[in-house]
């Protein structure tokens, strides 16, 4: 298992970082947890390329849920410079809803003023958390496709006659 | 603990897993209808894995799901994979689905997403709907297949 995280580790930060980037900005992030599926695929692409035997589905999964819990870190930092934007996606969101009914609810009013705040640490963190998880479990999924897709190999050429020794 | 009751218990959290998902999409509009105070919370949760555009998705209890239309196609088409799992594959083994059969149930929804996203056409909520609903079925085999191989590894350590 020690041998397996650095073999997993480049190929899961690359398909980490993609996947958490892609998701993370505005309007490229309506393929919504496609990235993350395509972003784990291309872990286990990168691991298989790398690799000299079959990956298998399991290897898929790691990878995969390491390029998850990847992609969500870099979301959320991405998601940082962005939070102006999806502010006011919120806020129409929570305004929509509020359309529905004839008093907007107080705790929605809380939660807006708590959106158009600074973000808190504790907030940050639970965003971060709840990310981790539901990306892993993508994550792990496309890992697991892409193992499907790109960890066959072909099988080795059978070994030829040795060769001949040259006649004195 | 075996390989039947092993993968009997992967099969069991990933269809509770599923029945929970699905629940948190239905349940955010009922909150939402009672203006309950956690129905924020509910959609925030869904919101790193859906854009949750009120437009894109289907509307119960006169407020929008927590995902659009092609997610909640996605996730009610993963959880009719699980059911259909035991009867398809049952728990002796695992198997990942064929190369072709991904790639056939993939293209409409791949065709369609990326005919969206450069704007060639604009699909109605019932048709992103049905895509993700033809997608959806195959990826418990895979998700079962891995996870399954991973214990059935562990277990042989």
């Amino acid at each position: 298992m020690n041998g397996q995280k650095p073999r997993f580790l480049r190929p899961a930060l690359i398909g980490g970082a993609a996947a958490g980037i892609l998701s993370g900005i505005p309007i490229v992030n309506c393929l919504c947890c496609l990235w993350i599926l395509a972003g784990s695929a291309l872990a286990a692409y990168l691991l298989a390329k790398d690799s000299s035997e079959a990956l298998k589905p399991g290897d898929g999964a790691l990878v995969g849920a390491f390029a998850g819990v990847v992609a969500a870190a870099v979301n959320s930092l991405v998601s940082i410079p962005f939070q102006a934007v999806n502010l006011a996606f919120s806020k129409r969101l929570i305004e929509r809803l509020g359309e529905y009914l004839d008093q907007m609810p107080a705790a929605w009013d809380e939660w807006m003023a708590r959106s158009a705040g600074p973000v808190s640490v504790t907030w940050f963190f639970a965003g971060l958390l709840i990310a981790a998880v539901v990306f892993a479990a993508f994550g792990a999924l496309g890992g697991i496709i892409g193992a499907s897709l790109f960890g066959k190999k072909a099988p080795a050429a059978p070994p030829g006659p040795p060769p001949s020794s040259p006649q004195p | 603990m075996r390989t039947r009751s092993r993968l009997v218990l992967l099969y069991g959290l990933t269809l509770a897993g599923g029945l929970i998902w699905l629940g948190g999409i239905v349940l955010a509009p009922w909150l939402c209808s009672r203006s309950s105070p956690l129905a924020p919370v509910v959609y925030a949760c869904f919101s790193p894995v859906c854009h949750q555009i009120p437009e894109r998705s289907f509307a119960l209890f006169g407020h929008p799901l927590a995902v659009c239309s092609r997610c909640l196609g996605i996730y009610a088409g993963f959880l009719a994979g699980t059911l259909l799992y035991p009867f398809r594959r049952g728990f002796a083994s695992v198997r990942a689905p064929r190369t072709a059969l991904f790639l056939a149930l993939s293209a409409p929804i791949v065709l369609d997403t990326a005919a969206n996203a450069v704007g060639l056409w604009a699909t109605p909520g019932l048709f992103r709907f049905l895509f993700g609903l033809i997608w959806g079925p195959l990826l418990p085999f895979y998700f079962l297949t891995g996870l399954g191989e991973l214990a059935l590894r562990a277990r042989t350590k």
